[in-house]
């Protein structure tokens, strides 16, 4: 009798899910730690999208369960993210990892068990390595660092720039394609210092820099390294326009530097202004209606992922995780910041990047390509 | 190239200043009771959340709080961390006094994370902003630049350093702490209060590591629930560079410790031609210490290991 009786139960756990239409969506990023602002807003607006199409009966009637862990911006951590979603068979798609270097040791993993994901971290490298399951639905460095440099050379009239980086996957990656960039288009770099990622003083490699009195000052690294380099640099008296990549793109920047330090300061980030479009006007009214504040940087890329994820289930096949991967890569989709689609090894045909200059207590937007 | 030196020199002091002030609290400790107390770093975050907690609840905007607010700040939160190092040493190390030397040591890692997870779990895992407790004024001394902030770092630094070896060798209790630094056993018995001095070293430790965390905060603008994980070690190395359990010997080894530092950031690229860069600059630090440890095993000012301070493997 109880062999029978477990023998149905059974059976009708293995039947349940092809009932359930309900997916789960693995959502992993730096949800504790100094960046945590940037993981849980960008996770923000994929549930302020979806919690929407699920009220409404999802596509075509599949609705989407959030799997949200914390990678604490740690590339151990993130391996063990990275385990859990592959163990879990209702996983289909990974929203993934919010940094380069943990990127960079969890893309295997999900390589291995065969599960698509949608790869945040901007390191050009990480889509070189012949991933067959992962997108990246976001300018990679080689467009952020762009930017900064011909807007030095350009619009500053720069002659000269010293790097600093800390070492890390994104931060060396992307300060070396500035310094190529401004190189290439005529500037000299003057010298490369390096920091460790846990250094809070500066001061020492300031002295350095200010011997040299370079035009431009770029330092590769993020929050909040970058905010306390703004302060320092300001203090010791140093005159050179500072630039930094995305993570200075948050009020944090300002309040932790200090307002008087930052002024001019440029941040190159893959978000347009929240009043580009009316579509993200709309997207930033939304957010601050459910969340009780002002979207964060990444919200609209969240918001944007939610939308492919949408296009993505309305063409697939199957609800498999390899079906899914075969949508995810052919995906041509309207989002809020334009038209994307993906060419052969994930990476966007076109990648909007901007550059902004701090006024006040405020991002000014300074230029775009 | 004078002005790159001057500049240089005050970094480093300015630095070695606070490795200094955190290094006692290490140094105090272990010459009392053969432990290292792992939980100090931690006295150092203390002492920036509770001024700032001080600033925000009773002195109300931040933006706008006048000199005898930032005074109030500053001694009200040094002391009540020194209080909480008391209590602190009460809880987690006295029961464990006469049990292994391993033992309070573990406890001490205990407090440690138990203190930075509260303090996460209270005041968020992100940094914050802290407000400056000097206007900051830039002053050039022959091509340098000098801050206000830095300038009144090192005073605060070297009165409190002053007042604690004034206490240590002109007090009455100066007298009882360093008899039971010598031997716990003997001082015992000749009446001393072993309870008192212990709590007196749990008291001012913390409390120079305190003054240190607010000094820190104040000077990089910011403060976060793991700030004292990276300084509080570092401050460890400078306690076991000059000695540990000297009080001489952390001042010593600290600014020793900035020296290089800062000696490495600014020397090792033109020595080696850019072959070495700024990043090396932790290897060399540590690369001195295992030096000096090896021709000099108990630091710079260390006292030769007497049988009383001496670790015995059984003892693990």
């Amino acid at each position: 009798m109880k062999i029978a009786a477990s023998l149905c139960l059974g059976v009708s756990l293995l039947a349940t899910p092809s009932f359930a239409e309900e997916i789960s969506v693995g959502l992993a990023a730096p949800l504790s730690g100094p960046q945590a602002y940037f993981g849980n807003t960008w996770h923000n607006g994929f549930k302020l999208y979806w919690d929407k199409l699920n009220a409404e009966g999802g596509v075509n009637g599949v609705t989407v369960k959030y799997n949200q862990q914390d990678d604490k911006a740690d590339p151990r951590e993130g391996t063990l993210v990275a385990q859990k979603f592959c163990d879990d068979e209702s996983v289909v798609i990974g929203l993934v990892n919010f940094n380069s270097g943990v990127a960079q040791s969890t893309l295997p993993i999900y390589e291995d068990c065969e599960l698509p994901t949608m790869t945040f971290g901007s390191n050009p490298d990480l889509t070189k390595q012949g991933y067959k399951f992962m997108v990246r639905p976001v300018a990679n460095d080689l467009a952020n660092a762009l930017l900064p440099a011909e807007y030095a050379l350009q619009k500053l009239n720069a002659k000269t720039a010293v790097i600093v980086s800390d070492k890390q996957v994104f931060g060396q990656g992307i300060s070396e394609i500035f310094g190529t960039n401004f190189t290439a288009g005529g500037g000299q770099v003057l010298d490369t210092l390096a920091v460790a990622p846990t250094d809070v003083d500066f001061t020492s490699v300031l002295a350095q820099i200010k011997a040299k009195s370079p035009d431009v000052i770029y330092v590769g690294a993020v929050m909040p390294q970058i905010a306390l380099f703004a302060k320092q640099m300001h203090e010791q008296g140093v005159t050179a326009s500072l630039m930094v990549p995305d993570g200075g793109y948050t009020p944090d920047f300002i309040t932790q530097a200090g307002e008087a330090n930052v002024q001019g300061t440029m941040v190159a980030i893959q978000v347009p202004p929240m009043d580009a479009s009316p579509a993200i006007a709309e997207f930033a009214k939304l957010y601050k209606e459910k969340y009780g504040e002002e979207a964060g940087p990444y919200s609209i890329y969240g918001y944007v992922h939610g939308q492919i994820l949408e296009a993505v289930l309305k063409s697939t096949k199957g609800l498999s995780r390899e079906e899914i991967n075969d949508a995810l890569h052919v995906v041509k989709v309207q989002t809020a910041v334009g038209e994307l689609e993906f060419d052969d090894v994930g990476e966007l045909k076109v990648a909007p990047s901007y550059l902004y200059k701090v006024e006040g207590n405020d991002f000014k937007l300074a230029g775009s390509r | 190239m004078l002005g790159t030196f001057i500049q240089q020199t005050v970094n480093a002091l300015t630095i070695g200043s606070i490795y200094a002030l955190i290094a006692l609290g290490y140094t105090m400790v272990y010459g009392v009771l053969r432990m290292i107390n792992f939980a100090h770093g931690e006295m150092f975050m203390l002492g920036a959340y509770a001024a700032f907690l001080v600033l925000t609840v009773f002195v109300g905007d931040i933006g706008a709080v006048g000199a005898f607010g930032l005074t109030l700040a500053f001694f009200g939160a040094v002391i009540a961390v020194g209080f909480f190092g008391v209590g602190i040493e009460r809880l987690a190390y006295k029961p464990l006094r006469n049990s292994t030397r391993l033992a309070p040591m573990l406890s001490s890692l205990g407090v440690s994370l138990t203190l930075v997870t509260g303090v996460q779990i209270l005041a968020g895992p992100q940094p914050v902003a802290f407000p400056s407790f000097f206007p900051t004024t830039r002053y050039d001394l022959m091509g340098g630049t000098v801050t206000s902030v830095q300038i009144g770092i090192l005073v605060a630094a070297f009165v409190l350093m002053f007042a604690l070896y004034t206490l240590v060798n002109r007090s009455r209790m100066g007298i009882i702490v360093r008899a039971v630094s010598e031997s716990r056993p003997t001082a015992q018995l000749l009446g001393i209060n072993v309870n008192l001095a212990i709590s007196a070293v749990f008291f001012s430790g913390p409390l120079l590591g305190a003054a240190g965390g607010i000094l820190y905060a104040s000077y990089y603008g910011i403060m976060s629930p793991t700030m004292g994980a990276v300084i509080g070690l570092k401050a460890f190395t400078a306690a076991i560079l000059g000695g540990i359990g000297s009080i001489p010997g952390a001042m010593l080894g600290a600014y020793i410790l900035a020296f290089v530092e800062v000696g490495g950031t600014a020397l090792l690229p033109l020595i080696t031609n850019g072959v070495l860069g700024t990043e090396y600059r932790d290897v060399l630090s540590f690369a001195i210490l295992i030096l000096v440890l090896l021709v000099k095993p108990a630091g710079i000012l260390g006292e030769p290991v007497s049988e009383e301070s001496m670790v015995y493997k059984r003892e693990f």
